[in-house]
């Protein structure tokens, strides 16, 4: 037994990726390596989308800046989703949140990672009598991890974060590519929800096909909705009713 | 001054005939007003008494008297106090008239009473969907709207048995419910 052949005692830690073929095995266990240092990398550099649904955002604040410093740990707040890593969602969502937040994720560029935080993402928390608010956020959106308190301490929020960290680093936080390879099931709880007609500009089969996750759960009775009532997407029309700028306007 | 007008303002509503006033406190004063009458009372704060600002309309479901209580709220700078109006209207068919002409900012609280109680506004400016965009289901104020049963039929409940709470319990954290306690989950729904 070689000594390469014991790198690859690693990655049975991977759980088998459905619909992709296990790469490098037994062909060119260096391709491995540089997996885990991506990885390594990876985990040290996350770019946090922060979506301040609800109250739980006020523990940020005390987590990022000088007490705690979020930072220490490679994590920094971005602003845009098409640059961020993770998606915190902090607090209750409600429905019509639910639609952004939706439309937010799929913007993000894989791979991408997804917390909730606060008791309201597991299960509405307080709100679980409201007709407004989402229950489970897993039902919409593949979770990573779940940080549960209402709201957690700026130390939960850390430590979920080191969670998250260590799962990178070990290539297990995969749950980005069950959105991909499970997408009828995740817009099949949308439908419920937003009605049969729900559509996001987002072609995430395409995206599916492109990093190679299309599986047979993608496609379903679900997409075959999304089919049916597809929309063209027409540019808005630009309308200037301001009187001083009417002189602008091409006739 | 302040508190000579408000004497006034009870010796003049002490004279109108179909009200009923009660003043709570030397700043609040409670009328009750019928339905027809609450426009013209409205008219009479505004124009006369110097009540210009309307705080807010709110509304209460008394679904056992079969009744909407609608309460109108203003608000006098020059006196500092306020005038709560209540009137009652038959739940169905849930219709009053505006006071939209009265008191421009009535429009925006009918338009929300509208969404969330459904009771209709003659003469309002406006009647369509205010906060609850997106939602196509009863108003959900309503007594009759069971909030519970709209959510158990619309969404489905977190297990809460899962791996992760398992590991939890056995580090020693966490608080684990048995399935048989839970009151609110799926599985207990789909049975009964």
């Amino acid at each position: 037994m070689s000594a390469l052949d014991k790198i690859q005692v690693r990655e049975e830690r991977l759980p088998p990726s459905k619909g992709q073929a296990q790469a490098g095995k037994g062909t060119n266990p260096l391709a491995n390596v540089f997996d885990e240092l991506i990885n390594f990398a990876r985990s040290r550099s996350l770019f946090m989308l922060h979506y301040c649904t609800g109250c739980g955002a006020i523990e940020l604040p005390p987590a990022m800046t000088s007490r705690f410093d979020m930072e220490r740990l490679g994590v920094q707040p971005m602003v845009s989703p098409r640059q961020a890593d993770i998606l915190l969602v902090t607090g209750y969502v409600s429905v019509k949140t639910l639609k952004r937040v939706i439309l937010t994720y799929e913007q993000m560029s894989a791979p991408k990672y997804v917390i909730g935080i606060c008791s309201c993402t597991v299960n509405g928390g307080m709100y679980w009598q409201s007709y407004a608010t989402a229950k489970k956020l897993n039902d919409y959106l593949p979770v990573d991890i779940y940080i549960a308190g209402c709201m957690p301490r700026p130390e939960a929020v850390i430590a979920g974060l080191r969670d998250l960290i260590e799962n990178i680093k070990h290539g297990e936080a995969n749950s980005w590519k069950d959105y991909y390879q499970r997408y009828d099931h995740y817009l099949g709880n949308q439908q419920r929800l937003f009605g049969e007609d729900w559509q996001t500009p987002t072609n995430v089969i395409g995206e599916a096909r492109h990093y190679g996750l299309f599986g047979p759960e993608t496609l379903g009775a679900h997409t075959a909705l999304l089919e049916q009532y597809q929309r063209p997407l027409d540019a808005l029309d630009m309308k200037i009713e301001i009187p001083e700028l009417q002189r602008f306007q091409r006739p | 001054m302040s508190k000579e007008l408000s004497t006034w303002l009870d010796k003049l509503l002490q004279e109108l005939e179909g009200i009923e006033f009660r003043r709570k406190s030397a700043r609040r004063l409670r009328v009750d007003v019928a339905p027809d009458a609450l426009p013209a009372l409205l008219e009479l704060l505004r124009g006369r008494a110097s009540y210009v600002h309307l705080s807010a309309i709110s509304c209460v479901d008394w679904i056992e008297e079969g009744e909407f209580e609608l309460v109108y709220h203003v608000w006098s700078y020059e006196l500092q106090s306020l005038v709560s109006a209540h009137t009652r209207i038959p739940r169905e068919p849930g219709r009053y008239i505006s006071v939209y002409d009265i008191y421009p900012a009535a429009g925006f609280f009918e338009r929300d009473i509208h969404e969330m109680f459904g009771v209709w506004f003659e003469g309002a400016p406006d009647m369509s969907k205010f906060i609850l965009t997106e939602w196509d289901g009863p108003p959900p104020m309503r007594k009759e709207f069971d909030s519970e049963a709209w959510v158990n039929a619309h969404f489905d409940w977190q297990d809460y048995n899962p791996e992760w709470l398992q590991d939890l319990v056995a580090q020693g954290g966490g608080i684990a419910i048995p399935p048989d306690e839970q009151r609110f989950s799926r599985r207990n729904v789909d049975e009964t």
